[in-house]
Parts: structure tokens; sequence; C-alpha cells
């Protein structure tokens, strides 16, 4: 595929445009969990990461003629991330608790 | 309309990455997330861009918001010891792999023959054909997804609580 192509596939929505788009949403998640120090924004991060997940996993569905059996397991996958997102959230208060802190650096060992 | 929607969902991507302020980066993080339900929309899914927003920018986004103020951490704390390299180290590395990532998507044949055979707009994604997929294929699956919910749920509430 030459250059020109390329961009018009991802001007115009192709399946390659989707997966560009997802695949920079999980990277700039990742940027999220690996640069930042706040646990707050790793777990947004960590949010992001599925989010691009299911973008893939949608898309790919879409170009598939609309497999129904992709969207079962977007529920899926919607449900494990609400699971994590009340018990990621729920750890960083107990932390908060203990060290009076919520900066990943500051949580380097298991004991006080 | 692609464009605008990848836009959207990638620059409140970045600024989440990049805002100082905690909320502000959460209020970047809604951005992003109505981005993604507009892509599902034009991937013919309106019921996988409704559970988007209900899920995400409505559910999980007040969760955050509020343990953000029940927190009162708006700042980043400053670092105790700073990480030049290992900080520089992992930006390049994550280039280097965005870079093949994207790369190898253009470069696969599968990917280009899929996206010529699917080019037709397939019929929308109703809820009707979900429900059936669902009780008649993975009515397991299903209560076990209600019941990993249940137990996230008290092991959020003994996490949280001072003295069970």
């Amino acid at each position: 595929m030459t250059g020109m192509d390329a961009i018009h596939q991802i001007l115009n929505g192709g399946l390659q445009g989707y997966l560009v788009v997802a695949l920079l949403l999980f990277f700039l998640g990742l940027a999220t969990v690996l640069l930042r120090r706040t646990l707050l924004l790793q777990f947004m991060g960590v949010e992001l990461m599925l989010n691009a997940a299911n973008v893939v996993l949608l898309a790919f569905a879409r170009f598939r003629g609309g497999d129904a059996q992709a969207m079962v397991f977007y529920l899926f996958i919607i449900a494990v991330a609400a699971c994590e997102a009340a018990v990621g959230l729920a750890l960083i208060i107990g932390l908060y608790r203990h060290r009076d802190t919520t900066d990943s650096d500051r949580a380097a060992s298991l004991k006080q | 309309m692609f464009i605008t929607f990848a836009l959207i969902t990638l620059l409140g991507a970045l600024g989440m990455l990049l805002q100082k302020n905690v909320v502000v980066a959460g209020l970047c993080m809604v951005a992003a997330f109505f981005g993604v339900a507009g892509l599902f929309v034009l991937l013919a899914n309106p019921v996988a861009a409704a559970l988007q927003i209900i899920v995400y920018t409505g559910a999980i986004m007040v969760l955050v918001l509020f343990v953000i103020m029940m927190l009162s951490s708006h700042q980043e704390e400053s670092a105790a010891v700073s990480h030049p390299v290992q900080r520089w180290l992992s930006v390049a590395l994550l280039a280097v792999l965005a870079f093949g990532a994207v790369k190898l998507v253009f470069a696969s044949p599968g990917v280009k023959t899929l996206a010529v055979k699917g080019a037709a707009m397939p019929q929308a994604m109703t809820l009707q054909t979900v429900g059936t997929n669902l009780f008649a294929d993975h009515l397991l699956g299903f209560e076990v997804a209600g019941l990993v919910l249940l137990a996230a749920m008290i092991g959020a509430v003994a996490l949280t609580k001072r003295n069970l």
C-alpha cells in the first residue's frame, strides 16, 4: 500500500483507520500509566487501554458483516472494567488512608 | 465524520496525558470516551455507543471524580526521586512500538482483504440481536459476569470501610 492510499484509508474510516486510532489510543493510555505518578491518572490510563481494545473488537465485528458475537464480548469487557474500576479505586482510597499519598512512587514497599 | 471523532478521542487522551490538574485530566478522559462512542456509531453499533456513554462517561467517570474530590489530591505530588533516563527510555520505547504497530497494520494483507471484503455497511446492531445472542449462547457467561460484579461490589465496600 502506498503512502497516499494509507492516508486515504485513515481519513475515510476504513478498517485500517479504526485500527490505527485504537493503537494510538492504547499507546496514549500506556504512556499515561508509565509517565504519570498519580495512581488515579494511571488508573484512567488503564481504562483508555481497555477502550482501545473495545474499538478494535467492534471494528473487526463491523467489517465481518456486523457480527453480534463481538457485542456479547463487549458487554463482558465492560462488566470486567466496572469491577476493575470499583476495586481499583477502593485500593487507592485504602492506600491514601495508610500512606496519605496517591503517588505510586511513594508506595514502593508492601510494609509501612 | 470519522476523522472528527478520531481527533476528539486522541486529543482527549493526549490532554489526559499532559494535564497537570487531575480533575481536568478526568474531564479530558470524558472527551476521549465521547469520541469512542462516536466511533461506535460510525461502526453501525448504536447499542455499544449508548453503553459506552452510560457506563464510561456516566458511571466510571462519576466514580473517579468522587474519589478525586474525596482524596483532595487535585495536583500531582512532586517527585521524590526523578527518573529522567527511565522516562525518556519509556517514551522512546513507546514511540518505536507505536510506529511498528501502525506499520504492521498497513502491511498486513489479511487486514487489507477484510477491509475490502467488509466495506459495505452492515445492518445496524439492534438490542434484540444482542439479547438473543447473549441469552441463547452465553447465558452462563452472563450469570458469571453478574456474580463477578457482586463480588467486586462487596470487595470495594470491604476495602473502603474503616472497621468492618
